[in-house]
């Protein structure tokens, strides 16, 4: 028993000490950023600016690889991260609240605790839009119609136990309505009918919609204060309802990161998010940067997961 | 608008674009000239390798391979009566009795003058007609892209010719594979047995290198090399001396475009069928109808005209719907979409330097066909059917494997590869269509979702499938598909006893 212990002890002290070592070293290697998606997608795009940075302030002549797992939306790559050795050399993009919500809807690979908590970098707001001669102009038209005629009006979005539908089931439970939802597979067709008044209104991202202030009107967005990149647009909040959501994408590594590597980690992405270079690169690709690190973004997640899971308890969508 | 379309050109003529161009004409070329190996096969074995590319480099070879094939299907047409692409088979009627009087190499001049311009002619109705119709595609809901569903499926199943039965039973399979993966609207697993793998559901290239490439380089293993081309008693002459013979052809080329044009853009037929009208209608206006079949060059001109003019115009309804009409457009549109081109209204907003480039790719592809298929080259082309089999199928075998692989990076995609092989192999030696199985996979994908989501808006209503005026006139285009050749045979049966 006690040579047990002794070991253990052993073990653990040697490890701490290797830890230590593995941290002022780190990295000797290149790491490689597992993403989910394809290349050219919106987190590839997030993965692929956000890396030099972090490169530049991990300092050591970092370098670090993306490598695309694309597949079945996402779950392909980040179930590879949570199988791969903690060892700070395979990080992975991580999306909210989808990935979580692919725990509550399907058997996955992983769960909450399969990560150690890195850095969240963008946070994209939810907005509800309507075409320009859709007739609904403000929040106001919106709920009115439903409230007149419960389930008549037909909201498109990219698809069911993403961000768009958490959302609208927000509004719902607050002004007490029923929408009709059309999930398109994927945000610009579903974009392309409202547009073409196929669906009344439609629920995207702020990113998603931005370039297309001659066509939509945007009738609310989804966080506290007015997006850059729709000044124009109110808030949900000015209009008197209380809805913050959107998609969010960040980075994780495996759970049992040594507390070293993950702190220099997280440090990494805090500088970087003070680097105006890099706030400008990600304004550039339509990316609202917002980044929130460590036990910040584990509750982040966490509030995300309880919203999932009650929406899924409630209304499940499969 | 169309002053994008002028600012995209200076872009074509950087060096790496326009040797993409010259580069994919040759290779077409080659490709077609092998009995077996078609446009969809190149197209489909190249667009994983293009996906590290700039965007025109990857877009000019496509465009050039599909250009460069339909004429080279032409050279095994004309000298061995093998038509080298499906495209070809109506080249063969004149081209082959042409080549037996020793004007072989009149022939091949015939069909690359004829094929550059339908190419042209294509190209045009592309750079035209694509942009102010990428704007009425809003009017385009879910209801209206399940019928033009409906109306591709129903065409590639009755217009294909033969049997209609196993036309049906072709678009079945291919409509079966397009239900495995998640359902496009709740997510369930379909048919996945528990594969992530398969969450996705069957990448288009994967089934198209299986169904297209696997089986002809498997025929092409197994015969023997015919009779050796003798290349050097084609009997050609210099291309600017026999151009001046081919004057009196105007009304045929003229024909052939638009009637390839036309099929083009209709989804679910394709080369083949365009050829065989076009060249039906040619004989029908020729004022001297006996000389066809016996080494007419009008022939030749008016089946290579019409598979050519099919090229950009299929593009037409791929680049504006999102709706590929043929194969070959659906392996173009997932190159397209690996380079970020999102098809509809936004296309030629967002990218109207790389959309509009491409449309002139086509149009520089289409003419660099005369010059590289020119008098010359087509002899050395020729003899290229004198290459030795086992290592084209070697290499060819290869490049499948390996573009397959990438697409993803898994093996098991190499298995689900070589298993649609097999399948595609068996098909073939059944004589059931492939297109209908391609067809069936892009197109039923399109019908269910768009179905589903239509009956969402209608709120469970099938009445919203007919609430328009498109809706209708594409349900009625789909009826006059389906029973317009048996309405027509019956006619011709009445009429005989008479």
């Amino acid at each position: 028993m006690l040579t047990i212990f002794k070991k253990a002890a052993i073990a653990g002290v040697m490890t701490l000490a290797a830890g230590a070592a593995l941290a002022e070293g780190y990295p000797e290697k290149p790491i490689e950023v597992i993403v989910g998606y394809s290349a050219g997608g919106g987190t590839d795009v997030m993965a692929r600016t956000t890396m030099p940075f972090i490169e530049k302030y991990l300092g050591n002549g970092a370098s670090l690889v993306v490598k695309n797992v694309p597949g079945a939306s996402g779950q392909i790559g980040i179930t590879e991260v949570a199988n791969a050795a903690p060892d700070g050399y395979t990080l992975g993009t991580f999306n909210l609240p989808g990935m979580m919500a692919r725990t509550l809807d399907r058997e996955a690979g992983y769960d909450r605790d399969s990560f150690t908590y890195l850095a969240n970098v963008v946070n994209d707001p939810n907005v509800i839009v309507s075409s320009k001669d859709s007739g609904i102009n403000t929040m106001d038209d919106l709920i009115a119609a439903a409230k007149e005629n419960p389930l008549a009006i037909t909201v498109g979005m990219s698809s069911l136990g993403g961000d768009d539908h958490f959302l609208l089931i927000k509004l719902q439970k607050m002004t007490e309505t029923e929408f009709t939802i059309v999930p398109f597979k994927g945000s610009a067709p579903a974009r392309t009918a409202v547009m073409g008044g196929h669906v009344a209104v439609g629920i995207f991202n702020v990113s998603e919609v931005a370039k297309f202030a001659g066509e939509l009107n945007i009738l609310g967005v989804a966080q506290p204060e007015r997006s850059e990149f729709a000044p124009d647009a109110p808030t949900f909040r000015e209009q008197g309802l209380d809805l913050i959501n959107g998609s969010l994408r960040g980075v994780v590594a495996p759970a049992g990161l040594p507390d070293d590597i993950a702190a220099k980690l997280r440090d990494a992405f805090e500088k970087a998010a003070q680097d105006p270079e890099f706030v400008k690169a990600m304004a550039d690709t339509a990316n609202p940067v917002a980044v929130v690190t460590g036990q910040e973004f584990r509750e982040l997640t966490d509030s995300l997961y309880d919203l999932a899971k009650e929406a899924w308890e409630t209304t499940p969508w499969n | 608008m169309y002053a994008d379309l002028l600012h995209a050109l200076p872009d074509v003529f950087a060096w790496t674009n326009f040797a993409a161009v010259v580069i994919g004409v040759i290779a077409g070329i080659v490709v077609g000239a092998m009995p077996g190996l078609s446009a969809t096969m190149a197209i489909s074995v190249l667009v994983p390798f293009t996906f590290g590319l700039e965007p025109l480099v990857a877009l000019g070879l496509m465009a050039g391979i599909y250009n460069g094939a339909m004429y080279g299907g032409a050279i095994p047409a004309v000298l061995l009566r093998i038509p080298g692409t499906p495209a070809a088979v109506a080249t063969t009627f004149d081209g082959y009795p042409m080549a037996q009087k020793g004007e072989g190499g009149f022939a091949l001049q015939v069909a690359v003058v004829s094929s550059s311009i339908g190419g042209i002619a294509s190209a045009f109705a592309l750079m035209l007609l694509a942009p102010p119709l990428s704007k009425v595609t809003l009017l385009f809901g879910p209801s209206e892209v399940f019928w033009v569903a409906v109306f591709g499926l129903a065409s590639i199943i009755f217009l294909l010719g033969g049997n209609p039965i196993k036309g049906l039973i072709s678009a079945c399979f291919g409509v079966f594979v397009s239900v495995i993966g998640s359902d496009p609207i709740y997510g369930n697993d379909r048919y996945t047995f528990g594969q992530l793998e398969m969450l996705d559901g069957i990448h288009i290239v994967i089934l198209l290198v299986g169904l297209y490439a696997l089986p002809p380089v498997i025929d092409l293993l197994e015969t023997p090399l015919k009779t050796g081309v003798n290349s050097s008693n084609l009997g050609t002459e210099p291309i600017w001396k026999a151009i001046p013979r081919m004057k009196g052809y105007w009304k045929t080329w003229l024909r052939g475009s638009f009637i390839g044009i036309w099929i083009g853009i209709l989804p679910g037929a394709g080369g083949s069928m365009a050829a065989f009208m076009s060249y039906n209608e040619a004989r029908r206006a020729s004022k001297n109808p006996e000389t066809w079949g016996e080494g007419e060059p009008e022939g030749v001109a008016a089946a290579e005209t019409a598979n050519n003019a099919d090229t950009a115009s299929a593009l037409i309804p791929a680049l504006t719907l999102g709706i590929p009409g043929t194969a070959v457009a659906a392996v173009m549109l997932g190159g397209l979409l690996v380079h970020g081109l999102q098809p509809g209204p936004m296309l030629f907003r967002d990218n109207p330097d790389v959309v509009f480039g491409f449309m002139w790719q086509f149009l520089f592809g289409a003419i660099l066909l005369v010059l590289l298929g020119g008098s010359l080259a087509t002899n050395s082309f020729a003899r290229l059917l004198n290459l030795p089999r086992p290592l084209l199928g070697s290499v060819i075998i290869v490049l499948m494997l390996i573009g397959v692989y990438s697409i993803h990076g898994r093996m098991f995609d190499v298995y689900l590869m070589l298993g649609f092989g097999a399948v595609g192999w068996v098909m073939d030696k059944l004589k059931f269509p492939l297109p209908p199985v391609v067809l069936g996979l892009i197109l039923g994908g399109f019908a269910e979702e768009n179905l589903r989501l239509a009956l969402r808006i209608g709120r469970g209503d099938p009445l919203v499938l007919l609430q328009n005026t498109t809706s209708l006139v594409l349900v009625a285009l789909t009826v006059a598909v389906i029973i317009g050749p048996t309405i027509k045979q019956r006619l011709a049966a009445s009429r005989k006893p008479a």
